[in-house]
């Protein structure tokens, strides 16, 4: 799906955020990045999903080079993949059904989007969508009004009515509380599994990464540390991994990964 | 495990829509208003397109250029400039000293609620609490009946008590800014931390005390920062004021209009802008110099 | 030091505008002005309250009221027309152009309309409504029509100045996010900026609203008509008494738009 030759990112001239990446994801394939905080992995993420472009290096995209992409073909580039964030990923005075609806701006024209604002056009499908994580009861509430994890659902919603080929999500659950944060990746999980998407996650929590995801790529420094199958990943690559990057973030890693699996005290949010 | 997580249509029954009343009522408002007013204002958007009024606005941009940068014409303005700059200083000056003492008793938290007040409250007879809060609201009666008349009315009515001249001009913008500013100070003053001033009421501090201990050391860099944007406001208002013979750059203003001076129009309009935009960045910077430091 | 510097400063300066202005405290306090205005007050009682006169005094005071209200919507249709042109994140700088690669002309071209916008906008916000009303009144001759006309571009210009700087400074990470889904442009206009901006800019023109009433009965002394124009009629002929009447509704119809425009503002937020 992704292959990724020598890519850097430079910002402001001189700050490497990304250097030199090789990097082959294929199609299907569910790959969790860790790493420090300040590794790369956010600027990754926006390169992948063609927010920003690279400084250096050719980024190919289901066999198609980016460099190429512009107007009307970058656009529908960019609707086959579709993008979680960490948080403020939604417009929040706008009503929740059509913040999920806006998922298909890549498909409608301008005409059909402004017509939904008014009268809300496949109405089923964003109620389909919020039922499937579990909040059909909020279409008509205003965004800002709900939780943040009740916005991170609704996010999800919208990634459902895009329905793209690509998954990224951008550490989905560090806003969110533990118990539905196991939810959330599990609902991720299923969807890549049960329609052979491809999912690119950035995870906090190694546990959740080695629960999981059978590829585990750690990030530092802008340049990958190791790319390896989740199994093969050692208590020493972790460690090499976060070396260096202060006692706190190593600190919550030990934690998280003493903190019990996830039972199915999430279940009831997400099915319900 | 399938079917759950693809997209299907479901039979649910829908929230229902919120249709706000609010919403339809203030639509229907502003329809007919909108009629109400298109009659009554008189628009007739063809009379721009009328061979006269189109000869008309000809005759006005092409008197225009080039503008009158004459020494005889030039040399006459540089008093009004001046005398422009001091009226909208001293009618600022004024305005504080009239602002002042008004905001500070239309201010609730200091005249009859809140902390500083909650022990007299509750010890005074119900005759002194009338008689503060009938201060406050007399205070606030003044400031509404000196802001709501625009500057120009009272310049006009000065100027017939008083006679020509910058004189009646500061005493517009005086009072009818002092409204404004009394109105915002009062605010500015309500919404400061009161924790600060319980801290000094309890060692025993009066509140005269805690007026300049606590409150408007608080208050100061917004209280500051909105004089000036009111003493920009009012080098804008001094233009205006010499219409109606109150001195300054707009006395000129009108001569050069009533005799058809276009040329000279240009000039003045281009010394009001830079007059406007020098003042802009002036207190601009200011402004961000007492923010800045009041954060450090 | 430095304190004493700026007191300093701020006494000289009250000291120069003071004489300059032929200020006089004596005067103001117990002088011949001072008897002077007494006597202008005590003229202006009792007000003129016959029917016949209050009746037109409505009449102007709606007038007044119709010059404001369409003056606002003009000024918006035009701030409107000319904000997204002006604002640099939806014409050619950040996140929606990051990825943009056309030709060099195009991103020149989009440049210049931005700035010959903002261009537009700042000459209708620093002539005065007061010039703008002289040079209409001169176009299209007497009336509210003019004074409509004058208010809305010089309020369409400031308006247009505010609603720029909250377009720019518009909350970029629901942008990003609807552009990754594949939104156009004005997709994202409508779904991401307008829903944020919105609330802001309707209390920006509610604000100026407030200001254009009171601007409309200035404007009636050039002869655009409303209360401003028979105030002036009033004072050039010495009718006090009807004078305090024109008062009477100035503060009433501007006490009443305050409230108004409070109200709206305090149910958007």
């Amino acid at each position: 799906m992704y292959v990724l030759d020598g890519i850097c990112k430079v910002f402001d001239g001189r700050t490497f955020a990304v250097r030199d990446l090789d990097l082959k994801i294929r199609r299907g394939e569910r790959v969790a990045l860790i790493g420090p905080s300040g590794a790369g992995k956010t600027t990754l993420f926006r390169i992948l999903n063609l927010t920003i472009p690279p400084t250096s290096g050719t980024l190919l995209f289901d066999g198609l080079e980016s460099r190429h992409f512009s107007g009307r073909r970058l656009r529908d580039v960019r609707r086959r993949i579709g993008t979680i964030y960490q948080q403020h990923n939604l417009v929040p005075r706008l009503q929740v059904v059509h913040n999920v609806l806006s998922g298909k701006l890549g498909s409608w024209s301008v005409w059909q989007a402004v017509q939904s604002l008014i009268r809300p056009a496949e109405l089923d499908l964003a109620l389909g969508a919020l039922k499937q994580v579990g909040i059909a009861n909020k279409l008509y509430e205003r965004t800002e009004t709900l939780s943040g994890g009740q916005q991170q659902r609704v996010a999800i919603a919208r990634l459902l009515v895009q329905n793209p080929e690509v998954i990224l999500a951008d550490e989905p659950v560090s806003s969110v509380d533990p118990t539905l944060a196991a939810g959330i990746v599990r609902l991720l999980i299923d969807l890549s599994e049960t329609h052979c998407k491809t999912l690119l996650m950035n995870l906090h929590s190694v546990d959740l990464a080695f629960a999981h995801f059978p590829r585990l790529i750690g990030l530092k420094n802008g340049t990958i540390s190791f790319d390896l199958p989740a199994a093969a990943v050692t208590d020493e690559h972790l460690a090499a991994l976060y070396a260096g990057s202060g006692t706190e973030a190593a600190e919550e890693e030990i934690v998280s990964r003493a903190e019990p699996s996830f039972g199915r005290s999430c279940q009831p949010h997400l099915t319900g | 495990m399938q079917s759950r997580h693809s997209v299907a249509p479901v039979s649910l029954t829908l929230p229902a829509r919120r249709h706000s009343t609010f919403r339809i009522v203030w639509s229907i408002l502003f329809i007919l208003t909108f009629l109400g007013s298109y009659r009554l204002a008189q628009v007739k958007p063809l009379l721009l397109l009328e061979p006269e009024g189109r000869r008309n606005i000809r005759t006005f941009v092409t008197g225009m250029f080039p503008p009158d940068l004459s020494w005889e014409f030039v040399s006459l303005l540089g008093r009004p400039i001046i005398e422009t700059i001091q009226l909208s200083l001293m009618g600022t000056f004024m305005a504080i000293v009239i602002g002042l003492p008004l905001g500070l008793l239309a201010t609730r938290s200091l005249t009859f609620t809140g902390i500083l007040n909650e022990w007299e409250i509750v010890d005074s007879r119900p005759s002194v609490f009338l008689l503060r809060k009938g201060t406050y609201l007399l205070a606030r009666a003044i400031l509404s009946l000196f802001r709501t008349i625009p500057e120009f009315v009272w310049a006009f009515m000065f100027v017939r008590a008083v006679g020509l001249g910058p004189f009646p001009g500061v005493l517009a913008i005086g009072i009818s800014y002092g409204g404004m500013l009394g109105k915002v100070y009062s605010e500015i003053l309500e919404h400061v931390n009161p924790g600060p001033l319980e801290a000094l009421q309890t060692t025993g501090a009066s509140r005269v005390t805690v007026l300049f201990y606590g409150l408007l050391p608080q208050a100061l860099p917004n209280l500051v920062s909105y004089t000036l944007y009111r003493w920009e406001c009012a080098i804008r208002a001094s233009t205006i004021l010499g219409f109606v013979g109150a001195g300054g750059i707009g006395q000129q203003l009108e001569i050069s209009m009533r005799m058809f001076n276009f040329n000279q129009v240009l000039t003045l309009v281009a010394i009001l802008f830079v007059m406007v935009a020098g003042v802009d960045t002036l207190s601009a910077r200011i402004r961000h110099a007492i923010l800045d430091r009041s954060v450090d | 030091m430095r304190n004493l510097m700026v007191a300093g400063g701020i006494l000289a300066l009250m000291v120069w505008s003071y004489v300059g202005t032929e200020f006089s405290l004596r005067e103001l306090l117990g002088g011949e002005s001072a008897i002077q205005m007494l006597a202008y007050v005590r003229k202006l009682f009792p007000p003129d309250l016959s029917t016949q006169f209050l009746l037109k005094t409505g009449y102007w005071a709606l007038e007044t009221f119709a010059m404001s209200f369409l003056g606002t919507i003009l000024a918006i249709l035009i701030a409107c027309s000319l904000v997204f042109l002006s604002s640099r994140n939806l014409m050619f700088a950040g996140l929606l152009f990051d990825m943009e690669r056309s030709r060099p002309w195009v991103r020149v071209l989009r440049t210049l309309l931005c700035f010959s916008a903002k261009a537009v906008l700042n000459l209708l916000r620093t002539i005065p409504h007061l010039v703008w009303a002289l040079i209409l009144v001169f176009a299209v001759g007497l009336g509210p029509f003019p004074g409509m006309l004058a208010l809305g571009i010089h309020t369409g210009g400031v308006l247009g100045r505010l609603f720029g700087e909250v377009i720019e400074n518009v909350e970029v990470q629901p942008i990003e996010a609807l552009q990754a889904t594949g939104a156009g442009r004005l997709q994202i206009l409508f779904y991401g900026i307008l829903p944020q901006v919105l609330p802001e800019c309707v209390a920006y023109t509610l604000y100026r609203w407030e200001v254009n009433i009171r601007e409309a009965v200035i404007l009636g002394y050039v002869g655009a008509g409303g209360l401003g124009q028979q105030i002036q009629i009033a004072i050039s002929l010495f009718l006090e008494h009807r004078l305090l009447t024109l008062i009477l509704a100035i503060y009433l119809i501007v006490t009443a738009v305050d409230a108004l425009s409070a109200y709206l503002r305090s149910r958007m937020a």
